[in-house]
């Protein structure tokens, strides 16, 4: 019985996890096509770059790309590309626990919850980002928890920025999704009985 | 920030055999010969040849029917891969079994890529760079610092820098610790007063760093108070007795006690400014640290770090009479002039600089380029609170 709980709930955060990592990869990309500080970090990366944040060696992912325009595109969770940096999480527990505000970015950098390949440097950036991410979508009573200062943004640029956000990855989201059911559709075409089409 | 006690999560490991104190070195032919080493190759420096420390321990040595198969005495201040490349020839050659190296941070780092390569049997240093690449544990390696400051005698990362290339390679593993860290006052006998002070003051931010940062945790918080409190009773008696063993072991011991508490609790934005104004103004690390220290200890108190971390610290810095004496809500500024007052008794025994002006070495035009990489520096992670470029330009001008 206990033994069902915990998988349960084992079941229940990495569903968790999943959803956040798909949210964080498309917020970013709507955040770097949005906010000057953002697009200024991303300047400072080389083109073509690659971040990914994954648990374990696996899943749930994230991964962006630097673009040529200087914003970042989500390319997914299975994206078939070799990261620039990566930022590994030991375990769908500990990603639970960040993801979920019960732990800053950089305390559990602090608590060795994570392990980065890549430069240190440009993982600093990417923190930076994150963070200003957090500071933006988040409520600034939820942000305090998940980073060290909250970005101090008057409510008519805080909440119109955020409202873009959202907007962008949830308009990205759909697309997607409508993306992948035409390819499907065009992937079981040659497969369906002559007589259905 | 949480307490270190209410620390809900930590890590601390540190394997390495301390042997310290007067004759430790007699220890090493025993040491090497108990894991079955017969044929150490010693990797050092010339100017520890020449402070005529290599023969204390070529006396030792000898007097114990053991003797060292080679000696690699080319390390510069900062190691290359050439130079790891030079010593691992020379290690093969020679079919030597393991490594003993003897002096400060460089040797060190060079003596960890070295053992990287022959362990792995490898000639290409940049494929294990990074954290966590070595999988299996190196050769015998034995260390004797000479300096009381980098702790990398007990720290398991190394940085050797690609010329050819124009970048550092870190390396980042608990294989790299060494089997054991030897620690003699005959090695630090003869340490000029400035680079005493300088080497004593990057320890002493090691361990308040890692007593005020991010990732300290009650293990690490015992070793940074400890040598918190050796480095205050005694640097200064050192500097004005150069020549008492006992003083020079007890700072010895404060810098390897500061290099355990660091390597398992990190350090934060004194570091981050430190490498920077390094990397552009070419200072020594120990004289950036001293630099530093209060100005971003004062930061961190602005933007609202705990006051009761920052407050305890007077306990180890003044003693408990002092501590006691002073109300608690005035212990974190006391704490911060205490390593002041103590920056401005260095200046004044071996001109130890305080501010970046100072040093005669820092342009103002040069500040900008320094904030700029300390905010991509790694250790700024870990600073308890966070700073910008606009904070940190503030901050250096203010140690200007």
């Amino acid at each position: 019985m206990r033994k069902q709980g915990l998988h349960l709930a084992f079941t229940g955060k990495k569903l968790y996890v999943t959803i956040m990592m798909e949210t964080v990869g498309r917020a970013l990309q709507a955040l770097s096509q949005q906010d000057a500080l953002v697009q200024s970090e991303v300047a400072g990366l080389p083109q073509g770059f690659i971040f990914c944040m994954r648990v374990g060696t696996g899943q749930p992912a994230l991964m962006v790309m630097k673009d040529g325009d200087g914003t970042l595109r989500y390319l997914g969770a299975n994206a078939q590309a070799e990261p620039d940096l990566t930022i590994s999480i030991k375990h769908i527990e500990l990603a639970f626990r960040m993801l979920s505000f019960q732990e800053s970015t950089s305390q559990a950098f602090a608590n060795d919850r994570m392990i980065v390949d890549g430069d240190v440097s440009y993982a600093v950036r990417m923190v930076r980002v994150l963070n200003r991410l957090e500071s933006i979508i988040l409520p600034d009573m939820v942000a305090r928890l998940a980073v060290k200062r909250v970005d101090r943004l008057p409510f008519t640029t805080k909440v119109p920025l955020a409202l873009k956000v959202y907007a962008g990855a949830a308009t990205a989201f759909v697309g997607d999704q409508l993306n992948h059911i035409k390819a499907s559709i065009s992937d079981l075409s040659p497969a369906l009985p002559i007589g259905k089409h | 920030m949480k307490s270190a006690q209410n620390k809900g999560y930590y890590e601390f490991f540190c394997p390495v055999k301390t042997i310290a104190g007067e004759a430790a070195l007699e220890h090493l032919a025993f040491e090497l010969s108990s894991i079955g080493c017969k044929r150490p190759l010693l990797i050092t420096d010339k100017g520890v040849v020449g402070a005529g420390l290599t023969a204390y321990i070529h006396a030792a040595m000898d007097s114990a029917q053991m003797e060292f198969v080679g000696t690699c005495d080319d390390v510069p201040p900062d190691s290359s891969v050439e130079t790891v490349a030079n010593i691992v020839a020379q290690y093969r050659k020679l079919a030597a079994d393991s490594l003993v190296a003897v002096g400060g941070g460089s040797v060190i780092d060079t003596a960890k890529a070295v053992n990287i390569l022959v362990s792995e049997d490898s000639d290409n240093l940049a494929k294990f760079s990074g954290a966590g690449i070595l999988k299996h544990p190196l050769k015998p390696f034995f260390v004797v610092p000479t300096t009381a400051g980098t702790g990398s005698e007990v720290t398991s990362v190394a940085v050797i820098a690609d010329l050819a290339k124009g970048v550092k390679l870190p390396f980042s593993s608990p294989f790299l610790l060494p089997n054991a860290a030897i620690i003699d006052p005959r090695m630090t006998l003869t340490l000029p007063p400035h680079i005493t002070a300088a080497t004593a003051m990057d320890a002493m931010t090691h361990s308040i760093e890692a007593f005020t940062c991010l990732g300290k945790n009650p293990l690490s918080d015992a070793y940074a108070s400890a040598a918190i409190k050796l480095i205050s009773e005694n640097l200064v008696a050192t500097l004005q007795s150069p020549k008492d063993k006992q003083l020079r072991l007890k700072l010895a011991q404060a810098s390897t006690m500061a290099g355990i508490a660091f390597s398992n609790s990190m350090v934060g934005l004194v570091h981050s400014l430190g490498h920077a104004a390094g990397s552009v103004a070419h200072l020594p690390h120990g004289m950036c640290m001293s630099i530093f220290l209060p100005f971003a200890l004062e930061y961190n108190l602005e933007q609202g770090q705990g006051r009761d971390v920052i407050g305890e610290l007077l306990l180890y810095l003044a003693g408990p009479e002092v501590y006691a004496a002073t109300p608690k809500d005035e212990r974190p500024e006391a704490a911060i002039a205490e390593i002041r007052g103590l920056r401005d008794e260095l200046y004044a025994l071996c001109s130890l600089p305080r501010t970046l002006s100072e040093t005669g070495k820092v342009e103002r035009s040069q500040l900008a380029r320094i904030a700029e990489l300390a905010l991509d520096d790694g250790s700024i992670i870990f600073n308890p609170v966070e700073a910008d470029y606009e904070d940190l330009l503030k901050l250096l001008e203010r140690a200007y």
